[in-house]
């Protein structure tokens, strides 16, 4: 019974007039936005490569002056993802690279200014395609699924019969679906093998696995919105009616609810910029440094006095020596404080910043839309997770080369009272050759999925409760 | 035919929509295998309700109703299976052709293993046109959608029909062949109840005809008492009397 109800839905759908419409939208948007998106990552990890070599160059002709004087920076790279042929998440927003020196890491340029004005209104991508286009199909396919019936009056001469309604209504959701994901899963088919015929590593470490997830989380998210049509559907007595109540949702769903809660978050948890926090940083660590300079400046003169030029050089006399000691007092206290306080400050951005972006996530799990979105782009490297990996990288890799290079290079500054200034520098050997390499670890698969947790809930919630309200209105409904 | 079991059966049967509407009221019937059992009456006394509540479309108020001995409200599905439903305006899936629709619905009524001829037999024996067979439907005149509706009925074979004005709308001709089709379903044993303006193809086919007004069956007569009755005057004296509720 289910099956001829099923096989009555796929064929009443594919002799409608939408089917060859739909199935062309999809056979060509989404091999096409694979493709295209394809083309952009080559062109991203050309330049990528470029760059590299670029800066490995420079970073081989560094010199021990150079560090000395404070004038050498140390490029590090993200390599772009591969996965992002699927959705572009944050990686054109992310920058392209860091560069790390003695002060500090400093963002480098992201790869959005090379794109298009177009893409200021969202690049087409595959997951950009299943959210804005495959859905709103999706959902007018299922319009009239119920209500179409209950219009025309079939649905009368279906339940004439004897027929349980749980099985009408779920061979209907399961007929209407089905004509929709074949052609869907024909086209994501040609996408792949698209991406197969060219340089794309398609069965490199865990990316097939990856690329399935996408496309079940993907037929899962069209079952949704398939699944909310018919609940809809279920309830409205006319076809047009469920027509106009099915566009409010998607817009409210689709649109009002992804931007609205990030701007709700951001009433709620406020967060200071990134200038501002580092701008915050170098003015306290500037008037921090300031501070040593002219602690060491006086307690130079206290040891030295008048007479400084003679003593201080000569280490082994006895000032020299108390001077070392006293200098190295000094410097260790304003390293402390001055990491303390930096550290503060940064701390206190970083929860600013967590609280915002935990209220804004939890907030947007409240649509499907967000919570496909967020897994598919944690899935392919382009998410929250990839970013929050970069960041960790930089940070890492600026406590390296700190260790490894700039540590290395003591540089010492002091205001004297009379109001001079001297700068003094020592240097120990660093084999530059051999400097810690710039790299991120991707999060794995097992993590990323662990990780959206939330967004599964979310999924799973708006695949039960549609189809819950649905079967509900279904079953106590009154045909007549 | 008076010893029979009665295969549709009303008892005490009421509805009072959630409006406060009462659409029925208290209605007793019974029709037996072999029988044809017209209820006329206005729009809104009452016909279609009384259908509506033989398929369980909706539930009833009071009473109930029995399908070859079932009670509807409390094993519909099983009671189903020995009723057939054609309705005024047959409803059928424009995009499918005809034997598309019929092996749908043969299928939904237990059919499961007809062949296309099968489909063939039963359009011809409604003297549906060869070419339409394997047409869509979309383009059918009422009269070919209502053939199509019959054969439905048909191919599932209930021992009961019930049909909802299924001459509304049809010209002579067509009417005519219909009530043709219902005679030989009759003979066959089906047991049939048939809403109807019709007062004439009433008189012509039903073995016993009932006349329903606001919610009420306020009259039943059997074929041999309007062999001297006029069942024409009788319909209108009663449509024109005073309401019942007034």
């Amino acid at each position: 019974m289910l099956k001829t109800i099923i096989k009555k839905e796929v064929l009443e759908n594919v002799f409608s007039y939408r089917f060859p419409l739909f199935a062309l939208i999809c056979v060509v948007l989404i091999p096409l936005g694979i493709a295209v998106n394809n083309l952009a990552f080559n062109k991203r990890v050309k330049d990528y490569s470029e760059q590299v070599r670029l800066a490995n160059e420079a970073a081989s002709t560094i010199q021990m002056q150079d560090v000395m004087a404070g004038t050498v920076t140390i490029k590090g790279f993200r390599r772009p993802s591969v996965l992002s042929v699927f959705t572009q998440g944050f990686e054109s927003a992310l920058p392209r690279f860091y560069e790390f020196s003695q002060q500090g890491y400093k963002q480098g340029e992201s790869s959005s200014g090379d794109e298009s004005i177009l893409s200021v209104q969202g690049r087409i991508d595959f997951v950009f395609l299943i959210q804005m286009v495959i859905s709103l199909i999706g959902l007018l396919f299922a319009s009239d699924v119920i209500a179409g019936e209950k219009e025309a009056g079939t649905l009368r001469a279906m339940l004439s019969n004897s027929l349980p309604r749980d099985k009408v209504l779920i061979g209907k959701i399961a007929g209407g679906y089905l004509a929709l994901w074949v052609p869907f899963g024909v086209a994501f088919l040609i996408g792949i093998i698209l991406l197969g015929l060219g340089s794309f590593p398609l069965f490199g470490g865990d990316i097939p696995a990856r690329i399935l997830i996408v496309f079940l989380t993907a037929s899962v998210f069209m079952l949704i919105y398939f699944t909310m049509g018919a609940m809809v559907s279920a309830s409205a007595s006319k076809a047009r009616t469920s027509l106009v109540a099915i566009l409010l949702i998607w817009a409210f769903l689709q649109l009002i609810i992804p931007k609205l809660t990030d701007m709700l978050a951001a009433i709620v948890h406020p967060v200071r910029t990134e200038t501002e926090v580092s701008l915050e940083k170098s003015l306290l660590a500037k008037s921090l440094d300031t501070e040593t300079a002219k602690e060491l400046g006086r307690q130079y003169d206290l040891i030295f006095g008048a007479g400084r030029e003679g003593t201080a050089n000569d280490p082994e006399s006895p000032e020299s020596k108390k001077w070392e000691g006293v200098k190295n007092e000094i410097e260790q206290r304003a390293r402390e404080r001055k990491s303390q306080q930096v550290g503060k400050i940064e701390e206190t951005y970083e929860q600013q910043k967590r609280r915002y972006q935990n209220l804004a996530v939890n907030l947007s799990l409240v649509s499907p839309s967000s919570a496909f979105a967020r897994l598919i782009a944690d899935v392919c490297g382009t998410g929250e997770l990839e970013r929050t990996q970069y960041i960790e990288a930089v940070r890492a890799h600026q406590k390296a080369l700190d260790n490894e290079l700039f540590s290395k290079v003591k540089r010492t500054a002091m205001i004297h009272p009379d109001g001079k200034t001297s700068l003094s520098f020592s240097a120990m050997p660093v084999d530059i050759q051999n400097l810690p390499k710039f790299s991120i670890t991707a999060t794995p698969l097992a993590d990323a999925m662990k990780e959206n947790w939330q967004s599964l809930v979310s999924l799973a919630f708006w695949l039960i409760a549609p189809f819950a309200v649905a079967y509900v209105q279904f079953l106590k409904y009154d045909v007549r | 035919m008076e010893n029979q079991k009665p295969l549709l059966r009303a008892e005490d049967l009421s509805k009072r929509y959630e409006d406060g509407v009462l659409a029925l009221d208290h209605i007793n019937l019974e029709v037996r295998a072999g029988e044809v059992y017209c209820l006329l009456g206005a729009n809104g006394a009452g016909k279609t309700t009384t259908i509506n509540l033989f398929l369980n479309f909706i539930p009833p108020t009071t009473g109930t109703c029995y399908i070859n001995g079932i009670d509807v409200t409390k094993d519909p599905l099983e009671a189903k299976k020995y009723v057939s439903f054609v309705s005024e305006n047959v409803m059928l899936y424009g995009n499918f052709t005809a034997r598309q629709n019929l092996d749908f619905f043969a299928k939904l009524g237990g059919k499961r293993d007809l062949d296309k001829e099968a489909y063939y037999q039963v359009m011809r024996r409604v003297s549906l046109q060869e070419k339409a067979f394997e047409q869509r439907v979309k383009n059918f005149s009422k009269g070919m959608r209502q053939k199509l509706g019959i054969s439905i009925a048909i191919i599932k074979d209930a021992p009961a029909v019930l049909l909802d004005e299924p001459t509304a709308g049809l010209d002579p001709k067509a009417a005519e062949e219909f009530l043709e089709i219902l005679a030989e379903l009759r003979g066959e044993g089906k047991a049939i109840l048939m809403s109807t303006h019709d007062i004439f193809r009433a008189k012509e086919i039903g073995d016993r005809v009932g006349i329903m007004k606001e919610g009420r069956l306020v009259m039943e007569r059997s074929r041999e008492e309007l062999q001297y009755e006029d069942l024409v005057k009788i319909y209108i004296d009663y449509m024109k009397s005073e309401p019942l509720t007034a």
